[in-house]
């Protein structure tokens, strides 16, 4: 059923994503020594009596900045992508990403709103709470507009995200003209997807909706699976298609949304994970997702790593450099899906 | 066959709507154990939207659907897809898939969500992919695979469900003439466990030739209903499609050989 070379994917993804880390939480402005990461782990695991090899100063980076920081990284790419793994069974499109859903339009609008009440230097964590239920509240509406007309196409889902994005988006410009200016830098820095000054408080927040909502997606993996042969033939075996679609579009908003909301915008790693894994793993819940999983999060933290050193003076967006290598991606992967049907 | 045969499938003056449109209107059907019914009419005529109305996809508008004596709408969807499948020629499963992943999904209602596939589950797709021939593309992902081989695989879902009940939309559109006939020999095997089964198909001669009973849908009614042979031969047939269709009795065959010609 699955050739041998399959099988090792996902060991071999666990594997790279355990030397990312790695590598991540060692190099940065100030570097830290390789063996040194680990013995200073190993000590704060338990496992090693000496705990010295970094030093003080070194011991503080490791384990206020950089190890919340790259550990984050993983949950937000991760998440991302086993929410586009998903929507692209989902929705029958190889190419579907969280954004289609208006996920990153709501969050913006709710960050936006946020700052722009002074709720998010008056209240702690407003700013990304208020994205999380932005994120929310956009695939909701999304999903009961669509829906109002009959029963929720899938063009009509697809079609009416747009909609609702381009409408969330025009109210967040709004907003962010009528905000003071001192505080539209906060909402920009966010918008540009980042996860510069994250800290435990972020993994924490992230870890239980990212975490939750990965396992019962994969929990789910059979149903996913046959909603992906379509609708009519999903009903045909038995499966309550609209709640199903439901449950499911609802996880992947939780997901999606607490991902968004500690790390901004993340364009296109919800898309690019899956579609390269799904050729070496198959497109089967049970390996898909957990395969996802790993290629999302060592696409991120190698994409946050590069934030980071690619330039000596400013850290660049996160998003930015997730679009410059997903994008090509899209438009090589729509241009060979084109070809092919 | 002898003896009466047990009622698995029955429709009362079924009516069914698409949208605002009546497209069905006063169908009474009956589907036995073991019976090969086919479905013909001309394009539009409501087939498609009779099978699917059949396979409780689409509520009726007026009469009721019951399957095994049961009204279909108290049936748990579950519990209905192990007695009933369906399959199209529209369905299509993700390129990536393997054959024998697709089929083993045919498994869900009887596993469910969580319960891991057994023994049973393997056996049961083993046989369907046996039967429909494809045993040999299981390993083959169906991007890779002919529309014909795609459609054996739809039917190999299907019987890996082990229904009673097998509705086909169909089943031979994309299919060269020797897997036609390949086909219709499985589906003589399975009917002869005792699976009714009912087949929209566009092919009139095939049709007639594999069928006990056919039944002539036209403008959402059913026009005709009987031996095939007798509904072909009927003036309601002709007026159906808009053909004269003539059947000539070939003294090396066992069935009458069908020529078609437009009317003027």
């Amino acid at each position: 059923m699955t050739s041998r070379g399959s099988r090792l994917v996902i060991p071999a993804l666990a594997g790279a994503l355990a030397l990312a880390l790695l590598l991540a939480t060692a190099a940065g402005s100030v570097p830290l020594s390789f063996p040194g990461v680990v013995k200073a782990l190993l000590a704060k695991l338990g496992l090693l009596g000496d705990a010295s090899a970094l030093g003080a100063t070194g011991e503080t980076i490791l384990f206020t900045v950089r190890l919340p920081r790259v550990l984050l990284a993983a949950l937000v790419g991760g998440g991302l992508a086993v929410v586009g793994a998903v929507l692209q069974a989902v929705f029958r499109n190889p190419l579907a990403d969280p954004g289609l859903l208006g996920v990153g339009a709501g969050a913006a609008l709710g960050a936006v709103l946020a700052v722009h009440l002074g709720l998010a230097s008056a209240v702690f964590f407003a700013l990304p709470l208020a994205a999380f239920a932005g994120a929310l509240a956009a695939v909701l509406a999304v999903y009961f507009i669509a829906g109002a007309s009959g029963r929720a196409s899938l063009h009509g889902l697809l079609l009416t995200g747009i909609a609702v994005s381009a409408l969330a988006g025009a109210m967040t410009s709004v907003l962010l003209v009528a905000t003071e200016e001192f505080r539209v830098k906060a909402v920009l820095f966010w918008l540009a997807g980042g996860l510069d000054g994250r800290g435990w408080t972020h993994v924490q927040a992230a870890a239980l909706f990212v975490l939750s909502g990965v396992a019962l997606l994969v929990l789910l993996g059979r149903p996913i699976d046959v909603l992906s042969l379509g609708e009519q033939e999903a009903a045909s075996l038995g499966l309550p298609v609209r709640a199903t679609r439901l449950g499911l579009l609802g996880l992947a908003a939780l997901v999606a949304g607490a991902a968004t909301a500690v790390a901004g915008s993340v364009p296109f790693v919800g898309l690019m994970a899956p579609h390269a894994l799904r050729p070496l793993v198959g497109p089967l819940s049970r390996r898909l997702l957990p395969a996802a999983f790993l290629g999302g999060a060592v696409l991120v933290v190698l994409a946050d790593l590069g934030t980071r050193t690619l330039s000596a003076r400013v850290e660049l967006p996160l998003g930015a450099l997730t679009a410059c290598v997903g994008a090509p991606y899209f438009l090589l992967a729509l241009r060979a899906n084109e070809g092919r049907g | 066959m002898s003896g009466p045969r047990e009622v698995l499938l029955s429709t009362h003056a079924l009516a069914v709507d698409r949208g605002r449109r009546r497209v069905l209107s006063d169908v009474s059907v009956e589907l036995l154990a073991g019976e090969a019914l086919v479905v013909v009419g001309p394009n539009a005529a409501g087939k498609s939207t009779l099978v699917r109305a059949l396979a409780g996809l689409l509520e009726p508008a007026a009469g009721e659907v019951r399957l095994c004596g049961r009204p279909l709408a108290e049936w748990p969807s579950d519990a209905r897809a192990r007695v009933l499948a369906l399959a199209t020629s529209e369905e299509e499963g993700p390129d990536a898939l393997h054959v024998v992943e697709r089929v083993a999904l045919g498994r869900y209602p009887h596993r469910g969500p969580f319960q891991p596939l057994g023994a049973t589950d393997h056996a049961a797709v083993a046989r369907a992919l046996q039967q429909t021939g494809i045993a040999a593309l299981a390993d083959r992902r169906l991007g890779t695979l002919s529309a014909g081989e795609r459609q054996l695989a739809t039917l190999a879902r299907g019987l890996a469900q082990e229904p009673r009940v097998l509705l086909l939309d169909e089943p031979a559109a994309h299919l060269d003439i020797g897997h036609q006939l390949q086909l219709f020999r499985t589906l003589d095997g399975v009917r002869a466990c005792g699976v009714g089964v009912l087949a929209v198909v566009h092919d009139l001669a095939r049709a007639a030739e594999w069928a006990e009973r056919m039944l002539l849908v036209a403008e959402g009614r059913i026009a005709a209903e009987g031996a095939p042979d007798a509904v072909l031969a009927s003036e309601a047939a002709c007026r159906a499609f808009g053909v004269r269709i003539r059947g000539h009795a070939v003294p090396t065959l066992s069935h009458p050989f069908y020529s078609f010609e437009e009317r003027p």
